[in-house]
């Protein structure tokens, strides 16, 4: 396992710039995710590091060693395709095996098969085994493609939203599954998703990309707690940071233009009043839908809440974030 | 609102023939719409086979239309099985098939394989090579006459010029050893390009992304070739054999135009024998008997391909 480093990479697609100046380093042994809508170059990102896709200006380094012009194969690196990309025509167990068939590795047929069924019986197709890859369901397939990679013993494990076609049970299996991988092997990761529970909950870092800019870096914590812009703090929490107008509270400092108000910054039963327009109860939380001065406002209540429709609630900011006109971060 | 064709038709119907039509069942629609095709099928597919089935028992020739018709038994087929000019027009025929198969198969993936690879004019050069396609076997085989004359022709010019032999010292059409390659040849000329735009669309269906992914399991170029092109074109290229293969089987007018046959029968491939039995020597019955072993060994020969080509499909 290595650490991987970006420094100033630049990518542009015609007019588009895909990437711009991205610096980052992936630590040895470090889960790194990836967050950001799509379009916003978190797949152009994984594609520099594979060498699948070559950077305009910039550097890539992984275990200390330049790669930047060397091709995939040399970087040994292991990826998951979004769209699978499995080889159709072969089996499952040929599909597992292929990276382990290479040359390079030379490994004997009975490693081979031992490697393949103890991936296989991790993401849980080892049933399937001999099936053809096409003639799995899509999240099989999802999880051949991750098996692919987890059969090698690469430099760093590219994933590109791998667990995104999958039901939800098995997505949170496999984001354990995945993340006990990551902790057994001390394998390097460098992840991309848009889901902000993976990255909440998988990532020992996190980057934020918006545009081909990497906006900010750090602990998924950091990010949710101290967020630089508006972009960012969107980016985290559920329900969604709360984004209304600064002038709406008293104390917003001078330059700020928008307060954003996450659930916990939100004190209820003190300030002024709001009006509940819809109660949503999702077991172990409550989201209160609330009107104030004609702007929506979500938060979240004790489970059992005795609030209705049409009651009223008092509501007092507690410690906000507050963002300029450009979207940056006040103090 | 405005009224749609569909409306305006069921208007525009007679009464009679709107209760008529109300009156009929699915089934019987149904009849209706598929009955003129079989009928045809019946008449100008199935009726002749059947005919050509009874007439290759008898002695029958077209040309003595007073005589009496004989039954023969199966005379006719044991006089074709055992007769060796059949043999070697078999033998002629099996040679043309495989070599132009074969060449075809091996230049048509190559050239969809260099044609695959994205460079600027790529379609310009595909238009170019699938020009010998469009043209007509008659004309191909007559101007092919010309390039292979001795004294003015230029493909004995080319081979002249690469191999500082002497231009008029051979003929590719009236030499005995290079008659049969002189078929070959413009055959694959002519059809290669077509192996080439199956094989091409083969190759169009795989997609970046697998390369890509086999690109990160550290699979050389080669290795990428034999375990995903060759494999994933497979189907494509059985495809193009079977094509091809069918085509070549009843090979007539290029061969007619090139050599007619010759020099001797050595080129006559057994399309060739055939008309000649039935509409030169009028042998009706028995170029019927010979008709239908042509008939029965491209059919079986097709039916095995067939199975074999689903079972790769289906890999």
């Amino acid at each position: 396992m290595a650490d991987v480093v970006l420094n100033a990479v630049t990518r542009t697609f015609g007019a588009v710039t895909a990437l711009d100046q991205v610096s980052l380093t992936v630590p040895d042994g470090g889960f790194v995710v990836l967050l950001g809508p799509t379009g916003a170059g978190k797949t152009t990102v994984l594609r520099m590091v594979s060498g699948l896709d070559r950077p305009d200006a910039g550097d890539i380094h992984i275990g200390g060693r330049r790669v930047t012009d060397l091709s995939p194969a040399e970087r040994n690196v292991a990826m998951v395709f979004q769209q699978y990309s499995l080889y159709p025509h072969l089996t499952v167990r040929e599909n597992l095996a292929f990276p382990l068939k290479s040359p390079i590795l030379r490994t004997p047929p009975a490693e081979i098969e031992r490697k393949v069924r103890q991936v296989a019986e991790t993401l849980q197709i080892a049933h399937k085994l001999d099936n053809r890859a096409t003639a799995l369901s899509g999240g099989e397939m999802q999880r051949v493609s991750i098996g692919r990679a987890l059969v090698r013993n690469p430099a760093v494990y590219l994933m590109d939203e791998p667990l995104s076609s999958l039901d939800a049970k098995l997505r949170a299996d496999l984001r354990i599954e995945l993340k006990r991988i990551q902790a057994d092997t001390g394998a390097t990761f460098l992840y991309v998703t848009h889901d902000q529970i993976e990255a909440m909950t998988m990532a020992t870092r996190v980057g934020v990309l918006d545009e081909g800019v990497l906006v900010q870096v750090g602990s998924p914590r950091e990010i949710y707690e101290n967020p630089v812009s508006v972009y960012a703090a969107s980016r985290l929490g559920q329900p969604r940071i709360n984004l209304l107008p600064a002038d709406l509270f008293a104390g917003a400092p001078p330059a700020a233009r928008t307060i954003g108000l996450r659930p916990e910054q939100i004190r209820q039963g003190e300030g002024e009043e709001s009006v509940v327009t819809r109660v949503e109860r999702l077991g172990d939380q409550t989201r209160l839908h609330l009107d104030f001065r004609s702007h929506a406002i979500v938060t979240v209540t004790e489970p059992h809440t005795p609030l209705a429709t049409g009651d009223i609630v008092r509501i007092r900011p507690e410690r906000p974030f507050y963002f300029d006109a450009s979207g940056a971060r006040v103090p | 609102m405005s009224k749609v064709a569909m409306d305006r038709l069921a208007e525009a119907t007679p009464q009679r023939l709107a209760r008529g039509v109300r009156g009929l069942s699915d089934r019987a629609l149904a009849w209706i719409f598929v009955g003129p095709t079989i009928v045809l099928l019946l008449a100008i597919n199935i009726f002749p086979l059947i005919w050509t089935i009874g007439l290759s028992f008898t002695n029958f020739r077209v040309n003595r239309p007073n005589e009496d018709i004989r039954f023969v038994g199966t005379q006719n087929y044991t006089r074709i099985l055992t007769d060796t000019d059949i043999w070697l027009s078999m033998q002629a025929t099996a040679h043309f098939l495989f070599w132009t198969l074969f060449l075809q198969i091996v230049i048509g993936f190559w050239l969809a394989w260099l044609i695959n690879r994205k460079f600027r004019g790529n379609d310009l050069w595909t238009t170019i090579i699938v020009l010998p396609m469009m043209l007509s076997p008659a004309v191909v085989g007559n101007f092919w006459t010309f390039l292979y004359q001795p004294q003015i022709g230029l493909f004995n010019y080319a081979v002249g010029f690469l191999t500082g032999q002497d231009p008029s010292s051979f003929s590719m059409i009236a030499d005995v050893s290079l008659a049969p390659w002189s078929i070959v040849i413009v055959d694959t000329w002519m059809w290669t390009p077509f192996v080439m735009l199956i094989c091409l669309a083969g190759l169009r269906s795989i997609p970046d992304s697998i390369y890509e992914a086999a690109e990160c399991d550290r699979a050389s170029p080669f290795r990428q070739f034999w375990t995903i092109t060759v494999p994933m074109v497979l189907p494509f290229l059985m495809l193009a054999v079977l094509f091809r293969g069918i085509e070549n089987f009843k090979m007539f007018d290029l061969v007619v135009q090139l050599t007619g046959g010759g020099p001797g029968s050595l080129t006559e491939v057994t399309s060739i024998n055939l008309k000649r039995e039935a509409f030169e020597k009028w042998r009706t019955g028995y170029s019927s008997a010979y008709a239908i072993i042509l008939f029965v060994t491209v059919y079986g020969l097709a039916a095995i391909y067939v199975k074999a080509l689903n079972r790769v499909k289906q890999r």
